[in-house]
C-alpha cells in the first residue's frame, strides 16, 4: 500500500489525484484545508505538489495524500505519470469560465486511462461568484460518466468538506462514515516571561492595525 | 434554431442537483474500517461560552493576517482543576484551529479597523506543539464580540484570583507549621519545670507548700 517516497503512517492512507484546468482553484482548495487560509494570488503549480491531509472519522483517522497537479500544459511535467496508483480523484473546473468545464472530458479520459474504476468527484468551484457562466443545470457530464458532482467554493467554504467525505465513504464502503472532532489535547502549562510578553504586546499593537483579508466580506456560514 | 435545440434539450434533461444523491459509479472498497469510540478531549470540561466565529493568525513574514478557520470558539472550564482554555474548531471537518489556556497575564484588545473583531497573543497548542501566535477573531455581530472580550477578561481575572488563592493557602500552611513548632517548644519548657518541682519536693516539706501555691497561680496567669 505504501507508495514510493511517501512516509508510512499506521492508519489508512490514500493517493488522491487532483486535476483540472489551470486557475480553477485546485491549489487554493487544498491550501484551504491544510492551513485554513484562502490564497487569492494565482501561482501556477509546476509539475505536482503532494500534501498529506488528515481527517478524523467515526472509524478512526485517515489520510489523503493530495497530488495537486499542474493545470497548465506547459507546467505539466510528467503529466499523467502523476496519476499512477491513484486511488481516488477530483476533477476541478471553474463555474465562471466555460472553457474549464468543456475540458473536463479530456481530463477524465486521461485520468481513466491510468486509473481504472476509482471513485471520482467532479467539482464546480467559485460558486460564490455572482456572474457564473456554467449554471448548475448545465452540468451533466457526471451523470454520463458516473462521477459524483459537488458545487463548491474554496472562498466561502461552501461544500468544501464534501469531496473528501464522499471519497472516504467510497473507499471504505461505508455510507454512514462521517467526520468527528479531532482530539483536543490539554495544552501544557507555560512559563510567563515578562520581557517576551512586552514584545508580544508591541507586536500585537502593530498587528491590530493591519486589515483582515476578507474585511469587505461579512458572510458567516 | 437547430443549433439552439440540443443545448435546450440538455438543460431540460438535467434534473436539479440533489445534494446527497450518489451519481458515482459503484467501486469496490479498498479498506475495511471499524467504528471506534470518539474522544473529543472535552469530556472533563464545561463550556462557558460557545460562539460562531472566524479566526485569523498574523503572518509576520508577510506582515498580514491570514485565515486560520471558520467555525465555533469555546471557553472550556475543567471540572476538576478549574483551568479554562480556549478551543476553536473548524465547521464540517471539526479540525482544531486554536487550543490554548487562558492565563492571568493574558488580555484581549479591539482590532483597530473592525468593531466585530479583537486580537490577543497566545502560546497555541492546536498542532500538538506550543507556538507563539497573534490571533484575531471576528464575529457576526458587535454583541458577540463584546461577549467574547468580557468573558476572556473575566476568565483571566478569575485565573489570577485562583493563582493568588493558591499562594495564600501555601502561606497559611507555613504559618501553621511555625505555630506548631512554638507549641512544641513551650511543652518542653513545661517538662523541665516539672522536673525541678520534683527535686524541691523531695528536699523540704515547707518549700514544697510554697511551690504548690505558685503552681496554683500559674493556670490563672496563663488564662
Amino acid at each position: 500500500m505504501a507508495l514510493p517516497n511517501q512516509q508510512t503512517v499506521d492508519y489508512p492512507s490514500f493517493k488522491l489525484v487532483i486535476v483540472g484546468d489551470g486557475g480553477t482553484g485546485k491549489t487554493t482548495f487544498v491550501k484551504r484545508h491544510l492551513t485554513g487560509e484562502f490564497e487569492k494570488k494565482y501561482e501556477p503549480t509546476i509539475g505536482v505538489e503532494v500534501h498529506p491531509l488528515d481527517f478524523f472519522t467515526n472509524c478512526g483517522k485517515i489520510r489523503f495524500y493530495c497530488w495537486d497537479t499542474a493545470g497548465q500544459e506547459k507546467f505539466g511535467g510528467l503529466r499523467d505519470g502523476y496519476y499512477i496508483h491513484g486511488q481516488c480523484a477530483i476533477i476541478m473546473f471553474d463555474v465562471t469560465a466555460r472553457l474549464t468545464y468543456k475540458n473536463v472530458p479530456t481530463w477524465h479520459r486521461d485520468l481513466c486511462r491510468v486509473c481504472e474504476n476509482i471513485p471520482i468527484v467532479l467539482c464546480g468551484n467559485k460558486v460564490d461568484v455572482k456572474n457564473r457562466q456554467v449554471k448548475a443545470k448545465q452540468v451533466t457530464f457526471h451523470r454520463k460518466k458516473n462521477l459524483q458532482y459537488y458545487e463548491i467554493s474554496a472562498k466561502s467554504n461552501y461544500n468544501f468538506e464534501k469531496p473528501f467525505l464522499y471519497l472516504a465513504r467510497k473507499l471504505a464502503g461505508d455510507a454512514n462514515l462521517h467526520f468527528v472532532e479531532s482530539p483536543a489535547l490539554a495544552p501544557p502549562e507555560v512559563q510567563i516571561d515578562l520581557a517576551a510578553q512586552q514584545q508580544h504586546e508591541a507586536e500585537l499593537l502593530a498587528a491590530a492595525s493591519q486589515p483582515l483579508p476578507d474585511d469587505d466580506d461579512d458572510q458567516f456560514e | 434554431m437547430s443549433s439552439a435545440d440540443p443545448e435546450h434539450r440538455e438543460e431540460e434533461e438535467a434534473p436539479a442537483v440533489g445534494d446527497d444523491e450518489d451519481t458515482g459509479a459503484h467501486v469496490a472498497p479498498i479498506v475495511k474500517l471499524e467504528e471506534v469510540a470518539v474522544t473529543t478531549g472535552e469530556e472533563d470540561e464545561d463550556a462557558i461560552l460557545d460562539l460562531k466565529s472566524k479566526l485569523y493568525r498574523f503572518d509576520k513574514d508577510g506582515n498580514q493576517w491570514k485565515e486560520r478557520g471558520a467555525g465555533t470558539v469555546k471557553f472550556l472550564k475543567h471540572k476538576a482543576t478549574g483551568k479554562v482554555r480556549l478551543l476553536m474548531r473548524q465547521s464540517k471537518t471539526l479540525k482544531i484551529c486554536a487550543n490554548h489556556l487562558i492565563l492571568p497575564t493574558m488580555s484581549v484588545q479591539e482590532h483597530a479597523g473592525n468593531e466585530k473583531s479583537c486580537v490577543w497573543h497566545a502560546r497555541d497548542f492546536a498542532d500538538g506543539e506550543l507556538k507563539d501566535e497573534l490571533f484575531c477573531i471576528r464575529f457576526p455581530s458587535i454583541e458577540n464580540c463584546k461577549s467574547f472580550m468580557e468573558t476572556f477578561q473575566e476568565v483571566a481575572e478569575s485565573q489570577k484570583a485562583e493563582d493568588e488563592k493558591e499562594s495564600a493557602d501555601a502561606a497559611g500552611l507555613i504559618e501553621k507549621l511555625s505555630v506548631e513548632e512554638k507549641a512544641d517548644a513551650e511543652k518542653k519548657d513545661e517538662e523541665k519545670s516539672e522536673d525541678k518541682t520534683v527535686e524541691k519536693e523531695s528536699a523540704s516539706g515547707k518549700e514544697s507548700k510554697a511551690v504548690e501555691d505558685k503552681k496554683a497561680e500559674e493556670p490563672a496567669s496563663s488564662a
